[in-house]
């Protein structure tokens, strides 16, 4: 199989990755909750991973980095966190359901969305700001486009932001180690991200850098102040109720370890090369619309005109390719450009695939598009 | 043997205090508190030896982590408060 949905979940992994997870399920016990050697080895390996996050993404203090489910999750605790009842949120025009959908649940939220032109990083800054007026009460916006692989202008979205005392949440989803990701320096409230896809951890892990105030999001044993019914005032405890996913963070652990050790920049040369390759076959291919920019990261959407994206995509699992069809939980972003209607066919990379695979995946496509339907 | 126990308020704080200590060359492990000292139940401490308690202070003060209570554990395993 040749795997392009690594937006989605990265399948193949550093060897690591699996082994460690393997070991801790039988090894280590839940950290905090007793003093015995198994618990403290699983404790530790926690602080490790924590630590590292730290390192990786700009946080001063390791307590500040949540271990999460995935993105959403975190997500979901950054706006019960900052949003009330009330507020007027200021979102970009690609974020994802994991945002929108919270957004939606909250009682008498006003959400403004500044959309901004696909691949146009400037237009984007313009747009935020402009809507970004006094009567915002937190701004979000995500990194990297989940379903164009456009990379916003959030270093300068969270100046303006700074300058203007709005707090910030970025969803780091697709660009956790794959970009540089710098908390201190964008300042940001929170900064959320998925273990699963960049960082190659297993799935069911994610992280939530934190810096600002936090409101649970769920109650219960944390291992510390047990007399206290209240939750913890200090992270992570605060942040972390119920027995925490031990295995997903050795395995998480695991893979930030390849991360650092390729390097957060090779990685994205490497992928950014490889889209560009898979980009500029799938360009050549009549009836194929590319949706390309400067600013793109190793994800990319395709339209083949007269066929639908999940007939496209259904052709291509049946011809070993793996890809992403339909609306990528993202229908904010396919509205702001345009794609609603349609879909969109997405191919994303990872550090494990190769030139020939893009090379033999913009191929199968060239022949499910002559065939057209008689490829089904 | 004499040892001090520096109290912190949740695991991942006591990992990050004996992280801190043993950049600086401080060895301290991170125990359970003992239930007399753990007023609100399930705390963590860090247990340094009595003649590194000075040097320790000294390092979490300059971190801005120094703890809010300290106590001694005799060789008997009675436990005193301590000035922080």
């Amino acid at each position: 199989m040749i795997y392009l949905d690594s937006a989605a979940t990265t399948l193949e992994k550093p060897r690591s990755v699996p082994a460690a997870a393997a070991w801790a399920m039988t090894r280590m016990a839940s950290p905090g909750r007793g003093g015995h050697p198994a618990s403290v080895l699983a404790a530790d390996t926690m602080y490790r991973c924590r630590e590292l996050a730290a390192e990786l993404f700009g946080v001063d203090d390791p307590e500040q980095v949540i271990l999460t489910s995935n993105a959403t999750h975190g997500l979901n605790i950054a706006i019960h966190s900052l949003v009330r009842p009330g507020a007027a949120v200021l979102i970009s025009g690609y974020e994802h359901n994991a945002v929108t959908r919270p957004l939606y649940a909250r009682p008498d939220v006003k959400v403004k969305i500044a959309a901004g032109p696909l691949f146009d990083g400037d237009g984007v800054y313009e747009v935020f700001r402009r809507e970004l007026t006094a009567e915002v009460d937190v701004v979000i916006c995500n990194h990297v486009s989940n379903v164009f692989g456009f990379v916003q202008p959030v270093e300068r979205i969270a100046a303006l932001c700074k300058e203007r005392g709005v707090p910030l949440i970025v969803d780091a989803s697709q660009s956790a180690g794959v970009l540089p990701v710098d908390m201190k320096q964008w300042g940001a409230a929170f900064v959320a991200m998925p273990g699963h896809k960049g960082l190659y951890g297993p799935q069911g892990t994610g992280l939530l850098l934190c810096g600002a105030e936090t409101r649970p999001l769920l109650c219960g044993g944390t291992g510390s102040q047990s007399r206290r019914q209240e939750m913890p005032d200090f992270l992570p405890d605060r942040l972390e109720a119920g027995t925490q996913n031990v295995c997903g963070a050795v395995g998480l652990l695991a893979g930030m370890r390849f991360v650092k050790e390729k390097g957060i920049g090779r990685i994205h040369a490497y992928e950014i090369r490889l889209a560009g390759r898979l980009m500029d076959r799938l360009s050549a291919i009549p009836g194929v619309t590319v949706y390309r920019g400067a600013d793109q990261s190793g994800v990319c959407s395709v339209t083949v005109d007269r066929m639908d994206c999940e007939e496209v995509g259904a052709a291509l699992g049946r011809r070993g390719v793996a890809v992403r069809a339909g609306l990528h939980c993202s229908p904010l972003a396919h509205r702001t450009a345009g794609t609603e209607e349609s879909g969109t066919v997405r191919f994303s990379v990872s550090a494990f695939n190769t030139a020939w695979q893009m090379d033999r995946a913009a191929e199968i496509v060239r022949q499910i598009v002559t065939q057209g339907k008689g490829a089904r | 043997m004499v040892h001090y126990l520096i109290v912190c308020r949740s695991l991942t704080h006591a990992q990050r205090t004996a992280h801190l200590l043993e950049r600086a060359g401080i060895a301290g492990s991170v125990i359970r508190a003992p239930k007399v000292i753990s007023k609100e139940g399930c705390g963590y401490c860090v247990r340094v030896a009595e003649r590194k308690l000075t040097d320790a202070l000294m390092v979490l003060r300059r971190e801005g982590m120094a703890p809010r209570q300290v106590f001694l554990q005799s060789a008997e395993g009675v436990y005193s408060e301590v000035p922080a």
